[in-house]
């Protein structure tokens, strides 16, 4: 488990992580979203001891981080995939990391071929694309296999593949009971990867709660096969009846099983019916803004 | 640009690797600085170059000259300081490569400890000083051997002593810089400026210059037995200076 609390960091007289806390529990994928400069990148090293606090404190398993004996086996960071050294190669650098970490120096082949870089591991990392030096980044975060992965914008710069195994890679480790903290500006990719959402803006935390509570059901959208009878039956029934621009009922206010009670009773014959949500998009700016 | 991926596996396979329960031994953490400092070219290239850098002058200087030398000590000693200014940039890369490479990230996000990691460097950048400083002056002293007759050896096995321990301060002196200046271009400019230009430009105005603070001038004078206790303390001023403005420096900085 990791707890953050009070965290915050001023330079100066400007203040650009402001009494930030949260708890995040094992089994559970957290995005980490908020505008650039919102203070997500020095939050995650305030987090890890990168960067000293002005004030508040994080503690991970009870302990901080600089206090735990082998970081590495408790929390696997991938902060900025740049950070390594151009004229290293792929495999140099995850065996080095490997004898710190202190797991076997095999361990850098596997996860040189779990992230699928064992062509290029012989390779300098000054030729490796942002994507592969990525994928680097994940294998040194999973050379220990920690139960804890905090990951900034690992997303960039894979391919749709990459992201798709990401996602898989993240969601099967809170399966098996991992604790995830994900930043990143792909709202899209966040929204179908996280059970919860983290929103910063200008260094506070402005949202915190599950997907599912933030996007919230703002309605029902309905096409039925006489979408003229379904609207008199709606709005006899009570409900406020709008006209979507594809040929969509939109209903505000109802859950879908209501418009389907009403679609039910009348002998209506439906061909989609679904609820409709705020679109994190729309989320992010309303809270950001 | 290339992308060389395979498709990555599938799901990862979870079998977890045996790990440490700790952290690194001491012991442990040196040779991991060690092979950093030889695992890129540059390190390997500054190694090499100062290990063979003195050999090579020496060989051509041999070639070259037709005086007769009266004594190897001197000509070892000038080699081996010839050995300690290429260490200074080996020990500049050991530091504040990792600044500037950003390397540091991952040091200190699996080593939190800064003061440990800091202390491996040091050891480990003495370890690789001196070693190459020994070679350099081992191969030094068989070129001299091989081409220059007459000359006398006196002296020369407590000359060679202090140069591999001068090859030591002198990569130590470089580390520490690094570490305070956190930037490869500006730690190597600011230590090549004060030793080859600042301290000769000083010492043709007010000549107790340089015996009070030229290390370049300590490490020729220990090796021939001249001002021994004022050289040894100007080289460890230049150590421990070094050394704590680049602790104090690495245990403050923020790692962005």
């Amino acid at each position: 488990m990791i707890e953050v609390s009070g965290l915050t960091k001023q330079y100066g007289s400007r203040t650009v992580v402001d009494d930030v806390s949260f708890v995040l529990e094992p089994g559970t994928v957290t995005g980490f979203l908020g505008p650039n400069g919102a203070g997500k990148s020095t939050t995650l090293r305030m987090m890890t001891g990168l960067v000293p606090a002005t004030a508040g404190s994080t503690r991970i398993d009870g302990r901080p981080y600089d206090a735990l004996a082998n970081p590495a086996a408790v929390v696997g960071t991938l902060l900025d995939a740049s950070a390594v050294h151009p004229g290293r190669t792929g495999r140099t650098h995850l065996r080095l990391m490997a004898a710190t970490v202190g797991v076997p120096a095999t361990r850098a082949d596997e996860v040189l071929e779990l992230v699928g870089l064992t062509d290029a591991a012989g390779r300098r990392i000054g030729g490796y694309s942002l994507g592969m030096r990525q994928r680097l980044g994940i294998a040194g975060a999973l050379l220990a296999d920690p139960p804890v992965l905090v990951f900034d914008e690992p997303a960039n710069g894979l391919d749709p593949e990459g992201i798709r195994w990401m996602r898989d890679l993240l969601r099967g480790h809170a399966a098996r009971g991992g604790t995830v903290l994900l930043s990143s500006h792909l709202l899209g990719e966040v929204e179908s990867t996280v059970d919860r959402l983290l929103v910063i803006g200008a260094g506070r935390i402005v949202a915190d709660g599950p997907v599912s509570d933030l996007l919230g059901s703002e309605g029902t959208a309905v096409h039925a096969a006489d979408p003229a009878a379904l609207t008199r039956a709606l709005e006899t029934a009570g409900f406020h009846v709008q006209h979507g621009a594809d040929g969509a009922l939109v209903v505000p206010g109802a859950e879908p099983g209501e418009v389907g009670a009403v679609a039910a009773a009348g002998a209506h014959v439906l061909t989609d019916l679904r609820p409709v949500r705020r679109g994190i998009e729309d989320l992010f700016f309303q809270l950001t803004a | 640009m290339t992308t060389t991926t395979t498709t990555p596996a599938a799901v990862p396979a979870v079998v977890r690797p045996p790990v440490r329960a700790g952290g690194p031994s001491p012991v442990a953490l040196v040779g991991i600085e060690v092979r950093k400092s030889l695992s890129t070219r540059s390190g390997r290239s500054l190694a090499a170059a100062s290990a063979l850098l003195a050999p090579a002058v020496t060989a051509f200087v041999a070639a070259a000259s037709d005086e007769t030398l009266d004594s190897v000590t001197g000509p070892l000693g000038f080699m081996g300081m010839l050995t300690g200014l290429v260490l200074l940039s080996l020990g500049v890369l050991a530091t504040a490569g990792e600044w500037s490479h950003g390397t540091v990230q991952t040091t200190y996000l699996l080593v939190p400890r800064r003061g440990r990691v800091l202390a491996a460097k040091a050891v480990a950048v003495a370890l690789l000083g001196a070693t190459a400083a020994a070679v350099a002056l081992a191969l030094s002293a068989a070129v001299l051997a091989g081409m220059v007759d007459g000359a006398s050896w006196d002296g020369a096995g407590r000359a060679a002593a202090v140069l591999v321990a001068a090859g030591a301060a002198l990569a130590l002196t470089g580390a520490g810089v690094g570490a305070a200046l956190a930037n490869t271009p500006a730690a190597m400019t600011t230590l090549y400026m004060v030793i080859l230009g600042v301290l000769p430009l000083a010492r043709t105005f007010k000549p107790e210059v340089g015996s009070k603070l030229d290390p370049a001038e300590a490490v020729l004078n220990l090796s021939q037995g001249h001002a021994e206790t004022q050289s040894v303390l100007v080289l460890t001023g230049w150590v421990v200076v070094s050394l704590v403005a680049g602790a104090v420096v690495t245990r403050r900085r923020a790692v962005a």
